[in-house]
């Protein structure tokens, strides 16, 4: 009986949540309605889905919200400044944070620089770095360069589509690409991590490093693949952002981070898992992103949303880590 | 009309330059300026992240320049007891005037004080030090908010149901709030059916999420008053996404060369918004200041007028940018404050 409570007590929540504000607020139950959920919990969304593999490996990644903010920057500069297409914009973005992602898995694997220092450092040189070349300013079309001159290029409309664009599903334009793209990577990520010897090797190395090693498994090299895949999912959230938006905005990030590890960490909660698991972060992305907006539709004001979403955390942590210690003594 | 008064207006610009084609020469000015490579003056600043605050800085650093003072920047980035020791950092370096840019009244009233007792004459931009000896330069944010809900209203009659982007404890957008109830007031017609708003960064990606859900609970609001152009990026992101360009109008306080990029896209419901030039203000902080160097007194508070900016304008003169927007909209390029007859403008 605690079990299955344990098991299924998130989900249940999230279907009375669901039901609760179908009937209180009006317009909350269509599809537009659930699609646009998804929509606005997806780039945070992304950003969870790539910190749980570095949970998973027993680490953490504090440098997610700077890479997508510095990712979002990266691209308008490609765009505007550099006057490239929507690909190499892409591509841009998808190296820098896998170079991010490497650098913070050779400081933390081979210089021993403990994972929330080493990720803290680099949060803070990316925000700093993706000011440097305009001289602190956001980008957009048009914009005047430090130098005096108005930059020539434009946010390509290929680029635009991927925020904009939305695919026909049973009713016409109804998937935007976001939500594609978290679909996609949420099923990827979830089946790379149960179901391939690579993530079921990653758990181990989480689990207990020492005998992972012991085992013969290169264990610096899966944690340096974790931060990789966080760097090049926190870059994906990034060029999502840059397409919705339509410029390149300064912004730290923070946000960014503190709801995607809220995500990953609600997470735990979902069907008793008790560690990080990719079906558990998307799950928590959308309990957050269904509260918010039915919260929002409801009209409350915003301060009430960060205590909602701190509340819903601390309740997925006691969850977490009481009852499912209980059950297991 | 319009464009006799513009035509008008343009000969008067041309004979101001015949005038006074030669820049003012130093000897023109009354001490000290008359050795203007002699005085120093300090910027204090509390805030400096973002497109406003590097417009700011850009006016300061031309009209300075244009004076041909040294000009010092000591930025606290958002620490308000660091921000108070730079302006006894500033007192140490023998600074002439200061700027105080932003900041807390709690942690910055001694401080001025002290720098006034120390002799040095003190200017503030949009924070309140409590001092009678210290000017205040104000953009006027109830004046921002009066021009874009009158545009409001030109447009759509009075009476119709609202949106409204606002976050409390923000003191230029309290500031905005109070002209908003004023205005809801005055005209009983208006009705506010939703308010919501967050600062998360980045602010217009939180706010759109925000609006998508407001728009679609209330798919019938036909105006939203969003006072702050990141509010109204988001919500003109929301509207799009959600189809109602057509339906929504968006007013805004505000603007930036990315601002004019989305109040230009074809069918854009982003159609008014007023604006204060970030630059103009950083001009006047520095002429407000001179002025008191050189024996003369800008009055308590100086005050910037805003200038109301419509997509009909950017689309009918063709306006990409900041600098197109200045140089075709003369009234935003330049605001006749605080310009004694000496003062030479750093437009010229």
């Amino acid at each position: 009986m605690a079990d299955t409570a344990i098991r299924f007590g998130f989900l249940a929540l999230l279907a009375g949540l669901i039901a609760f504000f179908s009937v209180s607020a009006p317009g909350f139950l269509s599809p537009q309605s659930a699609v646009f959920i998804f929509q606005s919990v997806a780039i945070t969304g992304i950003l969870a889905l790539g910190v749980t593999a570095t949970l998973v490996v027993g680490g953490f990644d504090l440098s997610i919200g700077s890479v997508a903010t510095s990712s979002m920057m990266a691209a308008a500069y490609a765009m505007v400044v550099l006057e490239q297409n929507a690909l190499v914009a892409v591509l841009f973005c998808l190296a820098i944070g896998a170079l991010v992602g490497l650098v913070n898995g050779i400081i933390i694997v081979y210089m021993r620089v403990p994972d929330l220092l080493a990720t803290l450092g680099m949060m803070f040189l990316l925000v700093g770095l993706q000011r440097i070349p305009t001289e602190g300013r956001s980008i957009a079309a048009g914009m005047t360069m430090p130098d005096g001159s108005t930059a020539a290029g434009t946010f390509s409309p290929a680029f635009l589509a991927l925020g904009r664009h939305r695919f026909d599903f049973f009713l016409p334009n109804l998937l935007p690409v976001s939500v594609v793209v978290l679909l996609v990577l949420a099923l990827l990520i979830w089946f790379f991590l149960e179901y391939t010897r690579f993530g079921r090797m990653m758990y181990a190395v989480g689990s207990n490093e020492r005998a992972a090693e012991l085992a013969g498994a290169p264990v610096k090299a899966y944690k340096i693949w974790a931060y990789v895949i966080s760097g090049i999912f926190a870059s994906i959230g990034g060029i999502l952002l840059a397409a919705r938006l339509g410029r390149g905005d300064i912004a730290s990030g923070n946000n960014l981070l503190l709801d995607a590890v809220a995500a990953a960490l609600i997470g735990f909660a979902v069907l008793g898992a008790a560690k990080p698991n990719a079906f558990g972060t998307a799950i928590g992305a959308l309990f957050v992103g269904v509260l918010l907006q039915g919260l929002t539709m409801m009209n409350a004001p915003y301060y009430t949303q960060d205590f909602v979403k701190g509340a819903v955390l601390v309740v997925a942590l006691v969850f977490t880590f009481a009852l499912s210690n209980r059950s297991r003594r | 009309m319009s464009i006799t008064r513009r035509t008008f207006s343009r000969l008067g610009l041309a004979a101001a330059a015949g005038l006074f084609a030669a820049p003012a020469l130093a000897q023109d000015m009354p001490a000290p300026f008359d050795n203007p490579g002699e005085v120093k003056i300090a910027l204090v600043r509390y805030l400096s992240t973002g497109d406003f605050f590097q417009a700011y800085l850009s006016g300061v650093e031309a009209q300075a320049k244009a004076l041909g003072v040294d000009l010092r920047v000591l930025d606290s980035r958002q620490d308000a007891a660091l921000q108070a020791d730079m302006v006894d950092q500033a007192i140490a370096l023998g600074v002439d005037g200061i700027i105080i840019q932003h900041g807390l009244t709690e942690s910055m009233k001694e401080a001025a004080q002290r720098a006034v007792d120390a002799g040095i004459k003190v200017v503030a931009f949009d924070v309140n030090v409590e001092n009678p000896a210290i000017p205040q330069i104000e953009q006027s944010d109830r004046d921002l908010a009066r021009l874009a809900l009158e545009q409001a209203v030109a447009d759509n009659g009075e009476a119709w149901k609202a949106g409204y982007v606002y976050v409390a404890g923000i003191a230029p957008l309290d500031r905005r709030d109070e002209t908003w109830r004023e205005f809801k007031a005055k005209y009983p017609g208006i009705n506010e059916v939703a308010m919501f708003g967050t600062l998360d960064n980045p602010i217009a990606n939180s706010v759109a999420n925000q609006a998508r859900s407001v728009v679609t609970a209330n798919p019938d609001i036909q105006v939203m008053f969003a006072p702050y152009d990141e509010f109204a990026k988001g919500v003109k992101i929301a509207v799009d996404e959600a189809g109602l360009s057509d339906s929504i109008k968006i007013y805004s306080a505000d603007i930036s060369t990315a601002d004019i990029a989305a109040m230009r896209e074809p069918g854009s419901a982003w159609v008014a918004t007023a604006a204060t030039n970030p630059a103009v203000v950083g001009q006047v902080s520095v002429r407000a200041l001179a002025m008191l160097l050189a024996g003369e007194e800008p009055g308590a508070s100086v005050i910037v007028p805003p200038t109301l900016i419509t997509q009909a304008d950017l689309n009918g003169q063709d306006i990409k940018n900041m600098e197109e927007l200045s140089a075709k909209l003369p009234q935003f390029a330049h605001a006749d404050v605080a310009m004694p007859a000496w003062m030479p403008n750093p437009n010229e």
